[in-house]
């Protein structure tokens, strides 16, 4: 498991709708801060980068400092964004198909209205076990 | 580092310019402006400044193409520790620039600037321009010569090229410079050095490496001179050699150096030039001295080449920085900021990440650049210092955007040059950029206030109260709900500190708290209400104002262009309201210093309030104001002045952020947490102001208080009318309206009309007549319920009171519009006089019921009044009182068999006391019997009932002054004037319908009246006709009726004259019941009549009977043990009476035993009529008809 990485999903109108600390290290408010930024300004790599390439899984497109950002973006280019600072390359993208599924399931969800915020505590749950699991 | 750098920079001449002496900071800067336009001075322009004193080792330049570039560098620079490797490095020329007004002894000037050339010991050139000379020192500065230039006055165009010529001679006299310089290189060689090299003692081996390797970096030198001197040839080839000897030597520093300088050479041999080809060259090279940067870096040297390798990773992403090579640019730039950690000089970073943040910015990556801006500013705040914050706080300002956090003030700042290019159209639509965006934008709250608190405290140490309220407002504005109460108080303090440091009235474009929507626009109230005036009609008001209790009526359909945009109309001078509705979310006491509307037309005069809202509430307030001229006005929203700074509030940014909140876009509705109910969006109407129109203000004369009426009380109140505007009233016309408008009598619409026009000022007092309603029929519910709604229901606000509506208006010409035409005139008004009428319970009605009574006659020498059975005969000379007292008394010897009494049952729940006075009106009309002409209407009052408070009381009223006279079929006709005579008619049975009999009855009531009073001023009416009605409807026939036949009995003495005349009669009243004249002697005796009277109007064939009955009922003429004696006869006495006449019949009677005794007489009609038939309520045609006259007393005394 990745001792920092933090999951954020972001939908089509740039909005984060989901957001989690993943990591195993101990939250710091200031680290969060800062993988946000680092998440906020990687969205400016992936909006040209998703178009080069049929592939969902963008593998890692930024990095800052150690912290590298490795993205999914969905067909309804919804992004899949993780701040991690291991390499597990093949663990991110199975995590990331996984989430995919879980978060197909909420978008079929009729109360769910496709673009706001994902508030489902079971939803959140999984990521995080998903999260244990793959990171 | 340094800011700034490309790879053309390597070919540019430092150039330190320098104030000399007192320069004023606007003429520095305006000195240097003129400077930076000469960065570049071609070649061709200088060769008349050049003179070729050797041979130009600059054998290649291209005199006609080439040119010299300049970096100026306004106050110099300090000497860089890298200078010799990299020559544009040095400062080489500098430059003074003095203000001669403000520093008049050029001599001094001189020393000073010779003084200051002392620490560029590189400069090659030193040259001291003096602007502004008088003419003394023009005179003087000419013989000084030296590096003073003068620039005699003049515009500033020829000061510009003066200037350029000027430079011109610099540019030749460093050319010449270079030449001399590199001369000297090649034929002595240099020892060139760099923080790279060893300082320590170099061994044998070292020594012999060092002097190839010196070879090689003054080639790479000289190479650099020759692209400084504009000859990139000639620097190409010296760079080759630098290149090849570097590396062998192994001289990997110089051999990226001189690799970089070979690339510059080749970007300005080709002129700017770019293409594929050229690109991959300089992209191979690059990588090469990156490379060759990164290896020189493998030795553990105390100084860190690596700045070089940034530069140079910066230098080729900025020379690739296009959209198409983004990819590539965004890895050179990840891979400079992964530099960043081992910079060691923080101001090396800072270079680092602003050229990062730039190029992203030019890349387009604006969140990448806001970020890398960030990173800078926070490099900023680490200095603790003023000018870094100031610093930080310009950086943050950059990144605001890309965050959606940017104050309102500089979107206008931006939004304006967009404006001025023309794309006005465009730009219309999306009118506040923020509106729509921002919504979307805030989940990324965290970084939002990240920024925002970043700002705030750069802001706090800049010492920028300014930008410190504005962020401490955003801030607090936005993310209230994601900041804790001790947050909200801490920024509350920040925007109170701050605003202490502003002056006072500073305004901010970004608003703080509270929030503020707008609540309503109240339309005019009621007293005010405007309505259009149309000329066509008399009744010009009708058709434009609501009338009527609906809301929607289909004939308005037609004009429905104004249903979707409300149409508002103020005038001038009167004062307008404004309800907005103020929200403070957060958890302090906020206190609005004042709040006002904001009018942009400027026709509108706004008065503030001040308010202050306790930690999560909201509040409804009216903003008030005076419209000043006619137009139009809009309000976009309100100045408030809260925590000591003026801002402007929008209602439109509210609107959308209520909308995103409703959408679950945004983070907390502000006026639902604070427990507002859900408020429709209220849409700002189109406002029009017209001219002043006059203004009737109303008020009920004695209070405008509600007017207390007991249920059926009447009342005379006096309306007030008063003209409160400048205009006078020409027309006007008053209507009822509302419920209960027959609660209103009366009301003198011809003295209002008398005072037309109405001046300005006067008043005109209007009676109104009231009378109060009776509580239980209106329902007080309905009223209640609805008088919540808005104005449009303003109506239903009165509930149950009726309202006088006034519609008047002021002349239809104004003076100073002669020409205004029909359909322009102003508008008229109506006034709405709500009669606040109060009802209250009064006297409460019980219940009703019909008493009968039965009093036996007397017996006497007068004959019962038998003719006259409405009996109020007697009352005809006497006074009023005797009356009176004659309805009430009975007078025994008459008797009162059959009188019935109405009993009314009333109680009193107030607490006040009532008195009950009943009043019955009697019509003198069919009574053909009635000797007394002055009946005509005569009223008779009872005395007053006293109802005590909770008491109840009963009132007898009795009825028998009712009854007919004759018994024929006018009654059933309902006509009380019907021909006496000829009304006969046998079919009159069917025509006895239950309509004519409640008709009868009606009028029967309709006569009786119980008023009552109370106190001083209260009198009224009570209505008990429908309780009177169902009392008496049983038994109307018997009380209207009287019967077919009339019996009485009288004593025959002395006289057997009974036709006393009636006066004579009279005069006995008082001693009938003087016992010694009518009582009757034992054994004697007594002659007697009885007297048969017909009723009707026919002829009636009966068998009388008369019968005499002891106290205990035993008849005692007949029968074994007879106690009286007779002559005459008694039983089946046949007889025929006509219509109308009496018969009597005598007979004696001889009492034996003394006592009472009843005389009653009774007759069986033969061939009975209809009518009678009807009367006696038989069902078939066989049945007898009887008749029994009342019973009379006889009381015998005398001795058994």
């Amino acid at each position: 498991m990745a001792t920092t990485a933090c999951f954020i999903i972001v939908s089509r109108n740039d909005i984060p709708i989901y957001e989690s600390e993943v990591g195993t290290a101990t939250k710091r408010e200031d680290a969060a801060q800062l993988h946000q930024f680092i998440l906020h300004a990687a969205l400016d790599i992936v909006q040209d980068l998703a178009w080069t390439t049929s592939a969902m899984y963008l593998k890692s497109i930024d990095r800052f400092n150690d912290l590298v950002v490795s993205v999914y973006v969905t067909a309804g280019h919804t992004r899949f964004m993780l701040l991690h600072d291991s390499r597990n390359d093949d663990g991110i993208k199975s995590f990331f198909q996984e989430v995919h599924e879980l978060y197909i399931k909420i978008l079929l969800n009729p109360l769910y209205l496709p673009g706001s915020r994902i508030t489902s505590s079971h939803f959140d749950t999984k990521v995080r076990a998903l999260a244990r699991k793959y990171l | 580092m340094e800011p700034d750098v490309s790879i053309e920079s390597s070919a540019r001449i430092q150039v330190a310019v320098l104030p000399i002496g007192t320069v004023p900071s606007n003429m520095l800067r305006d000195y240097y402006s003129m400077l930076l336009p000469l960065h570049r001075i071609p070649l061709s322009a200088i060769s008349s400044f050049y003179t070729e004193h050797q041979k130009s080792p600059f054998a290649h330049q291209p005199w006609d193409s080439g040119f010299l570039q300049f970096k100026f560098v306004l106050g110099g620079s300090q000497p860089s520790p890298w200078e010799d490797f990299q020559s544009h490095r040095k400062t080489l020329a500098v430059i003074g620039i003095c203000h001669c007004p403000s520093s008049p002894d050029l001599d001094s000037v001189i020393e000073q600037f010779s003084n200051s050339c002392k620490s560029y010991p590189s400069s090659l050139v030193a040259r001291c321009f003096a602007f502004c000379p008088d003419d003394s020192q023009l005179e003087d500065g000419g013989k000084k010569g030296g590096n003073l230039r003068l620039f005699p006055p003049a515009d500033r165009q020829t000061l510009e090229f003066h200037l350029n010529t000027m430079m011109q001679e610099v540019a030749a006299s460093l050319l010449m410079e270079f030449e001399k310089w590199v001369l000297q290189a090649e034929s002595s060689g240099t020892i060139l050095k760099t923080p790279l090299d060893s300082q320590a003692s170099l061994s044998s081996e070292e020594v012999i490496k060092a002097k190839k390797r010196r070879l090689g970096r003054a080639q790479k030198t000289i190479g650099d001179y020759c692209l400084l001197a504009g000859s990139p040839v000639d620097a190409n080839a010296h760079y080759s050699t630098a290149v090849e000897l570097a590396r062998l030597t192994g001289d990997y520093f110089w051999h990226a150096g001189a690799l970089e300088g070979s690339v510059c050479a080749l970007l300005i041999d080709r002129m700017g030039q770019k293409d594929s080809i050229l690109e991959d060259e300089v992209r191979y090279r690059y990588s090469s001295v990156i490379l060759n940067y990164k290896k020189s870096q493998d030795n553990a040297q105390r100084v860190s080449p690596l700045s070089f390798e940034l530069e140079a990773t910066l230098k080729l992403a900025r020379f690739l920085c296009r959209r198409e090579l983004a990819k590539e640019v965004t890895e050179l730039l990840t891979n400079a900021a992964d530099g960043a950690k081992s910079l060691i000089d923080a101001s090396d970073r800072l270079i680092l990440f602003i050229e990062i943040a730039r190029l992203y910015g030019s890349l387009g990556y604006e969140r990448k650049a806001a970020f890398f801006t960030r990173q800078v500013a926070q490099l900023y705040l680490q200095q603790d210092n003023r000018l870094a914050a100031i610093s930080a706080l310009q950086v943050l300002a950059l990144t605001t955007k890309a965050y959606h956090v940017q104050s309102r003030a500089s979107m206008f700042e931006n939004s304006i040059p967009h404006k001025g290019i023309g794309s006005s159209v465009a730009d219309s639509g999306k009118k506040y950029p923020q509106s729509a965006v921002s919504l979307f934008e805030s989940h990324w709250s965290t970084l939002q206030m990240v920024v925002l608190r970043e700002i705030l405290l750069s802001a706090v140490r800049a010492g920028d109260p300014l930008a410190a309220w504005s962020a401490a407002a955003r801030l607090l504005r936005s993310y209230y709900p994601l900041i804790t109460p001790v947050g909200q108080n801490g920024l509350a303090s920040a925007l109170k500190n701050s605003a202490e440091r502003l002056p006072p009235g500073t305004r901010c474009a970004d608003p703080a708290l509270p929030f503020i929507r707008l609540h309503s626009f109240p339309l005019h109230p009621t007293q005010m209400d405007i309505v259009k005036r149309n000329t066509a009609r008399e009744d010009w008001w009708a058709g434009s104002a609501p009338s009527g209790p609906f809301i929607y009526t289909p004939f308005s359909k037609g004009e429905s262009n104004n249903v979707k945009k409300q149409e508002l109309i103020w005038v001038v001078g009167e004062p307008v309201q404004v309800l907005v509705e103020l929200a403070n979310p957060c958890g302090f006491d906020l206190k609005v210093d004042s709040i006002y509307l904001s009018v942009h037309s400027g026709n509108f005069d706004a008065f503030p309030v001040s308010v202050s809202l306790p930690p999560n509430s909201s509040k409804v307030i009216t903003l008030s104001g005076i419209p000043t001229s006619v137009g139009v006005v809009s309000v976009p929203g309100c100045i408030v002045h809260c925590f000591g700074v003026v801002t402007e509030h929008l209602f439109k940014d509210v609107d959308n952020l209520l909308l995103g909140a409703a959408q679950g876009l945004v983070l907390s509705d502000p006026f639902r947490c604070c427990g507002s109910p859900k408020l429709r969006n209220v849409s700002v109407p189109n406002i029009s102001v017209v001219p002043p129109l006059p203004l009737l203000v109303s008020h009920v004369v004695g209070g405008d208080g509600a007017i207390i009426l007991y249920e059926g009380e009447i009342r005379d109140v006096s309306i007030c009318l008063a003209n409160a505007g400048t205009v006078p009233v020409e027309q006007a016309h008053i209507s009822l309206s509302g419920k209960n408008q027959d609660a209103v009598l009366s009301y003198s619409f011809e003295i209002l009309q008398s005072c037309l026009p109405l001046k300005p000022g006067a008043e005109v007092i209007l009676p109104v007549t009231l009378r109060a309603w009776q509580v239980g029929l209106v329902d007080p519910d309905t009223s209640a319920a609805k008088s919540a709604s808005g104005s449009i229901m303003r109506h239903v606000k009165d509930g149950i009171n009726p309202s006088l509506l006034i519609h008047y208006a002021g002349p239809l010409q104004t003076s100073g519009n002669p020409q205004s035409n029909g359909s322009n005139v102003p508008p008229g008004r109506r006034l709405v006089v709500p009669l606040h009428i109060c009802v209250l319970p009064g006297l409460s009605f019980v219940k009703a019921r019909l008493l009968s009574m039965e009093f036996p006659a007397h017996v006497g020498e007068n004959l019962p009044k038998l003719a006259d059975t409405n009996s109020n005969s007697n009352g005809g000379h006497a006074d009023s009182q005797t009356k009176m007292d004659r309805l009430v008394k009975i007078d025994p010897f008459r008797g009162s068999w059959g009188l019935r009494f109405l009993e009314l049952e009333l109680s009193n729940p107030t607490d006040v006391v009532f008195d009950i006075r009943v009043t019955v009106k009697l019509e003198n009309s069919s009574d053909e019997g009635n000797l007394f002409g002055d009946q005509d209407a005569a009223e008779y009052g009872y005395p007053q009932t006293r109802i005590d408070r909770d008491c109840s009381a009963r009132v007898l009223v009795p009825l028998e002054h009712f009854k007919l006279p004759v018994l024929d079929d006018s009654f059933f006709m309902k006509d009380v004037q019907a021909d006496g005579v000829g009304g006969r008619n046998t079919t009159f049975s069917e025509k006895n319908t239950k309509a004519e009999l409640n008709a009868c009855i009606k009028n029967l009531i309709s006569r009786i009246k119980v008023s009552w009073h109370s106190g001083r001023n209260s009198s009224g009416e009570l209505n008990i006709k429908d309780a009177v009605q169902a009392a008496l409807q049983t038994s109307i026939m018997d009380v209207l009726l009287p019967d077919p036949l009339t019996f009485g009995f009288r004593l025959v003495r002395n006289d057997f004259d009974s036709e006393k005349p009636e006066a004579e009669k009279e005069s006995n009243v008082d001693d009938v019941q003087s016992p010694s004249k009518d009582s009757v002697l034992a054994h004697e005796m007594t002659p007697m009549e009885v007297l048969v009277r017909n009723n009707t109007k026919d002829l009636i064939k009966m068998n009388l009977n008369v019968t005499c009955r002891d106290v205990a009922g035993e008849n005692c003429v007949d029968g074994a043990k007879a106690t009286v004696l007779w002559t005459g006869v008694l039983n089946d006495i046949t007889m025929e009476i006509p219509p109308l006449k009496e018969v009597r019949q005598s007979f004696c009677l001889y009492f034996l035993v003394p006592g009472e005794y009843t005389l009653a007489a009774a007759a069986v009609i033969n061939d009975a009529n209809d009518i009678l038939r009807t009367r006696a309520r038989t069902n078939s045609a066989d049945e007898p008809i009887f008749c029994r006259g009342p019973p009379y007393h006889v009381r015998v005394i005398g001795t058994a």
